[in-house]
């Protein structure tokens, strides 16, 4: 979808817009650290708003598959260090760039921001400093989504560690600290492991001769070393290197204890940011750095990320189903439907190669729908955790069983509660069921056997009705306060529900900016 | 052209006169080694005005002085050689002598606090900056060796005469186990001069080079060098802190006054480094197959025995010992992988380090001396509301040694695996990824309680100003140097090209 006079507004920007919009961000949270109390949180609303028009302007103006190298647009680069006094030495660079896949990323970063901003107004303390890491923040997700050159990619990936860990530790809840240590250290190992793959595919792509000298200047460029052909044990290599970079954020099973810490302990919009971005930054990593960029490489162990997927899923419901605390189930959801983003994402892997078109429409199917899932997930579970936490206030806990009769007596927030979890559970009309039933049509004809990952949708309906039942339907009880949510508290989830409900009757928005990426996949890689 | 030509440049024009004036009166043969003459003189001049009056001025002057020398006699225009060929000056040198005129600097900055008014700590730390220089400077083993020694001995008196009473006790392990490496480095001179016939360490390496091209028959002398090697690595190491004798570095380092510390980790640690690496990569080059290896290893335990001991402390001085252990088995990763991105890496970290570990200490010791006790990490908690720029300078340093991005500490450590993948040696950039990893541990812990507990005593602190531009210099360093880093490693890179000519 391109319009032309985004297209003109785009190149009226006095900077490339990519750079702009990292830009702003940091200039804000200087502006915001200096300010300090109730300035600082209209600064980030200000700031955050005009972040949101740029990527709809962004999105508006700007081709799926653009005319720059690897069907990227408004390509830019700065060299950071060159390793050598002489100009061939190798050098580390950030590189920006957007194809279809990132616009969609960027998009979703963007909307959920500024959704967690206006959610913010239960934050009293030190407020300069909150919105300062907060605006840092969003310049690192971004810079993750723009990113073309793997050491670029990996400064972004890191820096969006900092501020987190500041948001969970500092204005967290009880326990908190030890929730922000361990999320630290369970994503900078995975990173850690991540690296040594971009190290080894930076050593591989200065093509050694037969004397081991090498032939050309290595690079960490990611569009360059996209047609590195790699031994078939490195390739494994590297696909588990992703695993344990990308697999730690989605997260998949064996790498995912620190989740239900970190969001259950986070403040509300802490939690929204880590559910509804931090995770897709996995999402990204398999779909960017493996299906992009090295397909063969996931293509090796598609069949057992398939079956960790859909491990994950069934025993993630199953987690789920059994707490009590509001926001515990939640944060376990988000692992219950981010493993279908990992389902689909084997699924295109061992279909992409496949000569049969069949076989291939279903792998384009079923990638289209992880991406799809990502953005879906993404609105919905900040929904979700708005609301859990909006329950501390309102209902005094988040106890499941404690909590009474929320109809009867918050029928708003009820209204919004009820619409979020059949979302999340995928009734049709919504965003989320799309999402899984093209991931499920497509990974089915791939792997038959992949049908089994129904049976998490059927324990996801369960668990979501039954605590439904349990805190909504359930008949008041008269020695629990349970008050309404105000109009303020309110107003962040019921923005995020238009694009739920509009992706539900309109998938194509989506779809349609990343088909051509999906496509140009399939034919071997845009040029 | 370097980044930083263009200011030397301009210093040079600005100086010429001065320079045509010590160009006619100072023998040829002394003036590459002037900037170390300078700090002896200097140091001497303290000594006797520190009698009447406060002698730090002139220290100021005498390493302001020596810097400026430096920037005056460029050794690309002018033999770099001084008495005779013991010492030199090159790019690998002039890296070190800088990383170590500037902790000077920092060092003196910081004693303005403690002991900066007596004439005797400032002719001690003065004299052992100069012997740094040589050590430096030293192109054959019995200059190294004197050189060592003009640096150590005051090192030791200066732990001694730390104001804290376990002062002596630390000062008195430094000493033994000091002797005792010393010891072994002459053990190891004395072997390589009765093989090789030699102290000049490029008549070493031709000796080195026929020998391990014939080793047939002459087996007895390769096995000597070898066994040279692992004294030298031994002895060296015990200055930098490497296994096997790393076991003096937390308590000299968290008994003696902040300022000397400092200068143990940024400066004097950095002189063991240039003169292993100059040892190793000029004498014994043609034998890398042989050291790489062994360096591999030292680096292993050394990353695991900094880490692990550093994760059990209470005390942030002694955290910040183990942790400079650490660092230094990072460094050795680019000695172990011995090529010319390795090098680099390691002189990059050996400036980085110096800045960050400097910075780091002076800072503790400057609130140490405020609080009069030793800090631990409860008397960190809640810094961020007693002192918030403190808190703020300190989390800066910590997460720049974690190795995040936004702070150079992030360069240095990533040209440092890098290095290593390039020598296929994937495993150890693993394995240092992973302590890496490990040593969040205790950075984080740090961070935690400057921002996340509440402080038991809610009174401002209120820190010295002079030592603490030292600290803000360096963290602005670390977060410029983060966004600029081919200021500092393009001559990190020129220093590693003279081992690869």
């Amino acid at each position: 979808m391109q319009l032309d006079f985004a297209t003109n507004l785009i190149s009226m920007l006095p900077m490339n817009i990519l750079v702009l919009m990292l830009l702003i961000p940091l200039v804000g949270a200087l502006v915001a650290f200096i300010l300090g109390g109730k300035g600082s949180r209209a600064i980030t609303l200000i700031i955050t708003t005009l972040e949101m028009g740029l990527a709809i302007l962004l999105i508006l103006g700007t081709p799926s598959l653009g005319s720059d190298p690897g069907g990227m647009s408004h390509t830019i680069s700065h060299m950071l260090a060159r390793l050598g006094t002489d100009s061939s030495a190798p050098v580390f660079e950030i590189i920006l760039g957007v194809d279809g896949l990132s616009l969609v990323m960027i998009l979703l970063t963007n909307l959920v921001v500024w959704i967690a901003a206006i959610s913010s107004n239960h934050i009293k303390e030190s407020k300069g400093f909150y919105y300062c890491l907060f605006l840092v923040l969003q310049t690192g997700l971004l810079g993750v989504f723009m990113s073309l050159d793997l050491i670029g990619f990996f400064i972004w990936w890191e820096l969006v560690l900092i501020p987190m860990f500041f948001i969970i530790g500092r204005w967290g809840e009880e326990g908190s600290r030890h929730a922000a240590v361990k999320f630290f250290i369970y994503t900078h190992l995975g990173s850690a492991v991540m690296l040594v793959g971009f190290f080894y595919l930076y050593f591989q792509s200065s093509m050694f001769n037969t004397h081991g000298i090498a032939t050309a200047i290595p690079t960490f460029n990611m569009i360059a070393l996209r047609n590195l052909g790699l031994d078939p044990w490195v390739q494994i290599g590297f696909a588990l290197a992703i695993f344990m970079g990308a697999g730690v954020k989605l997260p998949v099973f064996p790498l995912h204890n620190w989740l239900p810490w970190a969001h259950v302990k986070a403040p509300t919009p802490g939690s929204v940011i880590l559910a509804g971005i931090l995770l897709k930054m996995g999402g990204y990593a398999f779909i960017r750095l493996g299906l992009w960029m090295v397909p063969d490489a996931i293509a090796r162990l598609a069949i057992p990320f398939a079956i960790i997927a859909i491990f994950t899923c069934i025993y993630a419901a199953f987690t789920a189903m059994a707490q009590t605390d509001m926001k515990r189930l939640v944060a376990w959801t988000s692992i219950n439907h981010m493993s279908w983003v990992l389902l689909g994402v084997a699924a295109y892997a061992a279909g992409s190669g496949s000569t049969n078109p069949a076989i291939q429409a279903a792998a384009s199917l079923a990638l289209q729908g992880s991406i799809f899932m990502m953005f879906s997930h993404g609105t919905i579970i900040s929904v979700m955790f708005i609301v859990a936490g909006q329950l501390k206030y309102n209902a005094g806990t988040r106890e499941i069983p404690d909590i009474k009769g929320l109809m009867a007596k918050a029928p708003k927030l009820s209204a919004v509660l009820i619409l979020a979890s059949l979302a999340a559970f995928g009734l049709p009309g919504f965003s989320g069921f799309i999402a899984e039933a093209l991931i499920i049509f497509g990974s089915i004809v791939v792997f038959n056997w992949s049908a089994v990952i129904g049976f998490g949708i059927f324990i996801t309906v369960g668990y979501m009705l039954w605590m439904l039942n349990r805190i909504v339907f359930s008949d008041p009880d008269p020695e629990k306060e349970v008050s309404e949510a105000s109009w303020n508290d309110l107003i962040a989830p019921i923005l995020m529900l238009i694009p739920v409900i509009l992706l539900g009757i309109w998938p194509d928005l989506i779809l349609d900016i990343v088909k051509p990426v999906v496509d140009a996949m399939l034919a071997g890689g845009a040029p | 052209m370097l980044q930083l030509d263009v200011i030397a440049d301009s210093l040079r024009l600005l100086l010429l006169p001065l320079r045509d004036l010590i160009l006619a009166y100072v023998p040829a043969g002394w003036i590459m080694s002037l900037p170390a003459i300078t700090l002896v003189i200097f140091g001497i001049i303290a000594l006797v005005v520190g009698m009447r009056y406060n002698p730090l001025g002139i220290s100021f002057i005498g390493v302001i002085l020596a810097i400026l020398e430096m920037v005056m006699f460029d050794p690309t225009v002018m033999s770099g050689y001084s008495f005779g060929n013991l010492f030199v000056r090159d790019a690998f040198t002039d890296l070190f002598v800088y990383i170590v005129l500037i902790v000077a600097f920092l060092v003196l900055m910081s004693s303005t606090l403690w002991g900066g008014d007596k004439g005797t700590y400032n002719f001690l730390l003065m004299i052992s900056f100069a012997g740094a220089l040589w050590v430096v400077m030293a192109t054959d083993l019995v200059a190294l060796f004197l050189a060592w020694e003009l640096m150590s001995t005051p090192t030791y008196i200066l732990v001694a005469l730390g104001p804290r009473r376990e002062a002596v006790d630390g000062a008195t392990k430094y000493f033994v186990m000091g002797l005792l490496a010393t010891m072994l480095m002459l053990l190891g001179v004395a072997l390589t001069f009765g093989v090789a016939g030699t102290t000049d360490l490029s008549a070493l390496s031709e000796y080195v080079n026929t020998l391990w091209a014939s080793p047939i028959g002459n087996e007895p002398a390769a096995y000597t060098l070898l066994l040279a090697i692992v004294l030298f690595i031994v002895s060296f190491g015990f200055k930098v802190g490497i296994f096997p004798g790393w076991q003096w570095v937390p308590d000299a380092y968290a008994s003696a006054d902040g300022s000397v510390t400092a200068y143990l980790a940024g400066g004097s640690k950095k002189t063991g480094v240039s003169a292993l690496l100059r040892i190793l990569m000029i004498g014994f080059f043609f034998a890398k197959t042989e050291w790489a290896p062994l360096i591999a290893g030292v680096a292993v335990l050394t990353m695991v025995i900094g880490n692990v001991l550093a994760l059990a402390q209470k005390d942030i001085m002694r955290m910040l010992a183990y942790s400079s252990i650490a660092m230094m088995g990072y460094l050795f990763i680019g000695v172990a992988a011995a090529n010319e991105i390795g090098m680099a890496a390691a002189g990059f970290h050996a400036f980085t380090h110096a800045i960050m570990k400097t910075a780091a200490f002076i800072l503790i010791w400057v609130m140490s001396y405020k609080l009069t006790k030793r800090i631990t990490y409860d008397d960190l908690a809640g810094l961020s509301k007693r002192a918030p720029a403190a808190a703020a300078m300190f989390a800066i340093l910590m997460l720049s040694l974690a190795g995040m991005p936004l702070t150079v500490g992030f360069w240095s450590k990533l040209v440092l695996f890098q290095s290593a993948v390039m020598a296929d040696m994937w495993w150890l950039a693993l394995f240092g990824l992973l302590n890496s990893v490990f040593s969040l541990g205790y950075y984080l812990r740090v961070m935690k309680f400057m921002y996340m507990e509440e402080p038991k005593d809610d009174s401002k602190l209120d820190l010295p100003l002079v030592p603490m531009v030292a600290v803000a210099i360096c963290v602005f360093a670390v977060i410029a140097l983060f966004i600029f880093p081919n200021v500092i490693l393009d001559y990190a890179f020129q220093a590693a090209q003279i081992f690869f000519p």
